[in-house]
C-alpha cells in the first residue's frame, strides 16, 4: 500500500500548507496563554460569568454519567458530580486495559488451522 | 428526539472512524515486528487504540494532542518507528512543538503555585468554604486524569472532560463489541469440531 493512501486511510490531515503548521502551533500556544491569563485574573464580574458556565458543564457531565443520569440535578452537588466523573474515567481506563489483555489473550490462543481463526487474525493484526 | 438520533448517528461514525484507525496501527505494528510475546501485543493494542481514538479528534482538543506528546515521549525503538509511521513526520513535529510551550507554561505555573502558597492560609473554616475546598480536591484529582489536564483552567478542564468521557465512552464500545464477536468466533468453532 503506497504511503499516501496509507496516511489517508488513517485520515490524519498531514498539513501541506506551511500557513497550517503554523497555525495548530499558534493555536496550543493562545491555549496555554489564555489558560495562563485566566488564573491571575480576579475580577468578580468574571467570576460570576464564569459561575453559570461551571453550572451548565457540571449538569452536561451529569448527564453523560451512566449511574447519576436519572438523578435530578439540582439535587446533587458539583462536589459529587465530580467524584462520579473521576470514578467513571477510572473505571473505563480499567476497562480498556482488561479488554487489551483478553484481545491478546484471544489473538494468542487461537488455532491457526481454523478458518475463522484466520479471519480474526487478517482482521486484526 | 431528533437530538438523540442525530447522536447516535454520529457516533456510529466516530466508532467506524475509531475501528479503521485502530485497525490499521496494529496491522502497522505487525509488520514491524513478526515475533511479539502476550505482553507486547497487549501494549500494541492499547497503544494502537489510544493513538487511534486521540486522532480521531484530529488535534482539536486538549486531551488528544497531550495523548500523542505522551506516546511519542513514552515509547522506545521500534514503537517509536511504529508511531511515527502511523502519525506521520509532520504531525510529530507539531507535537514536539507544542512539548516545549507545555514544558514552558508548566513551570511557569510551579512558580507561580509556590509563591501562593508561602502567602499565609487562613485557617477559618465556613461551611461553604468546606464545599470549595472538597470542589477543589476533586478538581486535582480530575487534572490527574484527564490527559494534559494539568494546564487547564476549570473551565476548560470540565469541557475537555466531556469529550474525553465521550471519546472513551466510543473506545470502549467498540473493543468490546471486537472482543465479544472473537470470543462468539472461538466457541463456535470449538463447538463444530467437538
Amino acid at each position: 500500500m503506497p504511503k499516501g493512501t496509507f496516511i489517508t486511510l488513517i485520515g490524519i490531515r498531514v498539513s501541506k500548507n506551511h500557513r497550517e503548521r503554523k497555525k495548530s502551533f499558534e493555536s496550543t500556544k493562545n491555549v496555554t496563554m489564555s489558560s495562563r491569563r485566566s488564573r491571575s485574573r480576579q475580577s468578580p464580574g468574571a467570576s460570576r460569568i464564569s459561575d453559570d458556565q461551571i453550572a451548565d458543564l457540571v449538569s452536561r457531565l451529569q448527564q453523560l454519567i451512566p449511574e447519576m443520569r436519572n438523578r435530578r440535578s439540582d439535587k446533587v452537588s458539583a462536589s459529587k458530580v465530580l467524584q462520579e466523573t473521576c470514578n467513571y474515567i477510572r473505571s473505563l481506563h480499567r476497562e480498556v486495559d482488561d479488554l487489551s489483555d483478553r484481545l491478546s489473550e484471544l489473538l494468542e490462543s487461537t488455532d491457526s488451522d481454523s478458518a475463522q481463526a484466520a479471519i480474526i487474525r487478517s482482521l486484526l493484526m | 428526539m431528533k437530538a438523540r438520533m442525530q447522536n447516535s448517528s454520529s457516533s456510529a461514525l466516530l466508532k467506524q472512524e475509531f475501528l479503521k484507525k485502530w485497525i490499521n496501527g496494529l496491522q502497522t505494528y505487525t509488520n514491524t515486528k513478526k515475533e511479539m510475546t502476550i505482553l507486547d501485543r497487549k501494549n500494541a493494542i492499547k497503544l494502537s487504540a489510544d493513538i487511534a481514538i486521540a486522532s480521531t479528534r484530529n488535534f482539536s482538543t486538549n486531551w488528544s494532542r497531550a495523548v500523542m506528546a505522551d506516546v511519542s515521549k513514552n515509547v522506545d525503538g521500534s514503537s517509536k518507528i511504529v508511531t511515527e509511521k502511523i502519525l506521520g513526520r509532520k504531525e510529530t513535529c507539531i507535537i514536539k512543538c507544542s512539548k516545549n510551550i507545555m514544558r514552558k507554561s508548566r513551570l511557569l505555573a510551579h512558580r507561580k503555585r509556590a509563591i501562593r502558597r508561602t502567602i499565609g492560609r487562613t485557617s477559618v473554616k465556613a461551611a461553604s468554604a468546606i464545599a470549595k475546598e472538597l470542589v477543589k480536591k476533586r478538581t486535582r484529582v480530575l487534572k490527574r486524569l484527564v490527559p494534559g489536564g494539568k494546564q487547564m483552567n476549570e473551565i476548560c478542564l470540565i469541557k475537555e472532560t466531556l469529550d474525553y468521557i465521550a471519546s472513551l465512552q466510543v473506545q470502549v464500545d467498540v473493543m468490546r463489541n471486537i472482543a465479544n464477536a472473537a470470543d462468539q468466533c472461538l466457541d463456535s468453532t470449538e463447538r463444530s469440531l467437538l
